[in-house]
């Protein structure tokens, strides 16, 4: 397929990244993104606030501050009370204000499966755009928000997940990845994506791809939820985390002395995940006393390193 | 002994059956039959948490898990049917349509029997990638289309190079394999034992 494009066009479809950009100015760009999704929690309010954070977060993964988002909400207006929509739309909005981003329209369609999200602008200094393409030898891989999502919210669907793990899970996702964007403004970022459904394994390998470098990983310092290896041990692993294994399993080296269920959680598809950013050597301690400062947990999980055998290589 | 037909289902369902089989009825063998590869490692791997003894076999689409009550220590294998590490890994690039030169019409035939003998490499057969003309063996009409959808369908990985079928404007036409690009294709040949080419 062939789309049209222009000189303005400075992130679009021939590179995918998490967000289009488009120039209006010498200092100012537009940034868009849409998504939606089926629920991945019971409770409608908290669903809301899920959707939109998980829609915000590609803004902040660019490097952009979110203004205006519009409402995408598919609803099954016969099985289903009014109230739950009004709850969700509810919690889209409350996650909104929090950001500060103004909800200005939306669309609505009768579905037999309820779905929710949103497409968000934001703006961006077209200097200033975070892609995943700007790896550079030596970075620092920093992570802010513990892995399994996928895997804990398989274990709630299997009525085997504690209310505290479910609780954490839903706060988790839930959570805006705006203050680790705005803190890793003030430093040197090489490339920058939000953890989604690829799990980090897929989003690494998307940043590794096509330049000759490559991504150790620190096995023993990636966050990880309580309990996401002990779901993992019992099968309750989603789909996804398997299709993301098979496609991408022969771009990473796994040291054999790992469990061999951290394959799993690694390229478990995240709902909502946190912020993967590269960051200058120098600068790496600076920027996780940063984050913490801010409220927001983050580790210091590998780094970029040339002629790699792999391009990922797991340790 | 008991059996659980959970094909159709997607995770967690198998898993769930099985567990709510296990507490309600403590069966000492089970068997379980899927038809995906996720369901199937989720319940070899919830087997074995629960203290089974797990062998699985693949037919086709369809896996049967069969799970033993441990009486005693024993190691739980879940990988019967897997691929054992000192099994030769083969990947057969293709870049033509054709096999060899001089006669095109020939080579054409050549090519359908190489690809159907292929199978004879038995699971040494590791992946098969296709880059330019040799993308047009993966699209409606081709002589070899069904061999390859059941070579897909057995578990073979066929990659099939995106930038050819763009080239071609087959992208929408293509009936088997993966899209892939050349990173992907490199890195194949990189892990492969073995690399045959066919250009």
């Amino acid at each position: 397929m062939e789309f049209p494009t222009n000189a303005d066009v400075l992130v679009g479809l021939s590179r995918a990244d998490d967000a289009g950009v488009y120039r209006i100015n010498a200092e100012l760009a537009l940034v868009q993104t849409v998504d939606f999704f089926t629920p991945v929690v019971d409770d409608p309010y908290w669903f809301g606030q899920i959707a939109a954070a998980n829609a915000l977060s590609d803004i902040y993964a660019m490097g952009g501050i979110p203004k205006t988002a519009m409402n995408l909400v598919c609803f099954p207006v016969k099985k289903m009370e009014m109230n739950i929509l009004r709850a969700m739309i509810q919690g889209g909005l409350d996650k909104l204000t929090e950001a500060e981003v103004v909800l200005l329209g939306g669309h609505s369609v009768e579905d037999p499966e309820l779905k929710y999200g949103m497409a968000v602008t934001g703006f961006i200094h077209p200097e200033k755009i975070l892609t995943k393409n700007g790896l550079r030898p030596g970075d620092i891989l920093i992570l802010t928000k513990p892995l399994g999502t996928g895997i804990i919210n398989t274990a709630i669907k299997a009525g085997l997940a504690s209310q505290e793990t479910t609780e954490r899970v839903t706060r988790q996702m839930a959570a805006l990845n705006r203050n680790a964007a705005d803190v890793m403004a003030a430093f040197s970022i090489g490339a920058c994506t939000d953890i989604t459904g690829f799990g980090l394994l897929g989003h690494l390998a998307e940043m590794t791809a096509g330049i000759n470098l490559g991504a150790r990983l620190w096995a023993r310092t990636i966050p990880i939820l309580p309990e996401a290896l002990e779901f993992a041990a019992m099968g309750l692993i989603p789909g996804g985390a398997y299709k993301n294994k098979e496609f991408r399993e022969s771009m990473v080296s796994f040291s054999s002395s790992l469990s061999p269920l951290l394959p799993e959680v690694l390229f478990d598809p995240q709902t909502s995940g946190g912020l993967l950013m590269a960051v200058a050597p120098g600068q790496a301690e600076d920027l996780l006393q940063a984050l913490k400062q801010n409220g927001v947990s983050g580790a210091l999980i590998g780094e970029v390193v040339r002629n790699a055998q792999y391009p990922i290589i797991v340790e | 002994m008991k059996t659980i037909d959970a094909r159709g289902l997607a995770c967690p369902a198998p898993v769930l059956l099985v567990k709510e089989a296990i507490e309600k009825e403590h069966p000492a063998v089970l068997q379980i039959l899927v038809d995906n590869g996720a369901a199937k490692q989720n319940i070899c791997r919830f087997l074995e948490s629960q203290q089974f003894e797990v062998s699985a076999m693949q037919q086709g689409n369809e896996f049967q898990v069969m799970g033993t009550r441990k009486t005693g220590a024993g190691d739980a294998s879940c990988a019967v049917e897997e691929i054992p590490g000192e099994v030769k890994k083969i990947l057969v690039l293709a870049a033509t349509d054709r096999m060899g030169t001089g006669d095109d019409e020939l080579g054409r035939k050549l090519m359908v029997n190489f690809i159907k003998t292929l199978k004879e490499m038995g699971k040494e057969f590791w992946r098969l990638v296709l880059v330019n003309n040799g993308v047009k063996l993966t699209v409606s009409g081709s002589p070899v289309l069904e061999i390859l959808q059941e070579y897909e369908r057995s578990g073979l990985q066929i990659l099939v190079c995106g930038t050819c079928l763009e080239h071609f404007q087959l992208l929408d036409k293509k009936q088997v394999g993966q899209t892939t690009n050349m990173l992907d294709i490199v890195t194949a040949m990189q892990v492969a034992d073995k690399v045959i080419p066919l250009t």
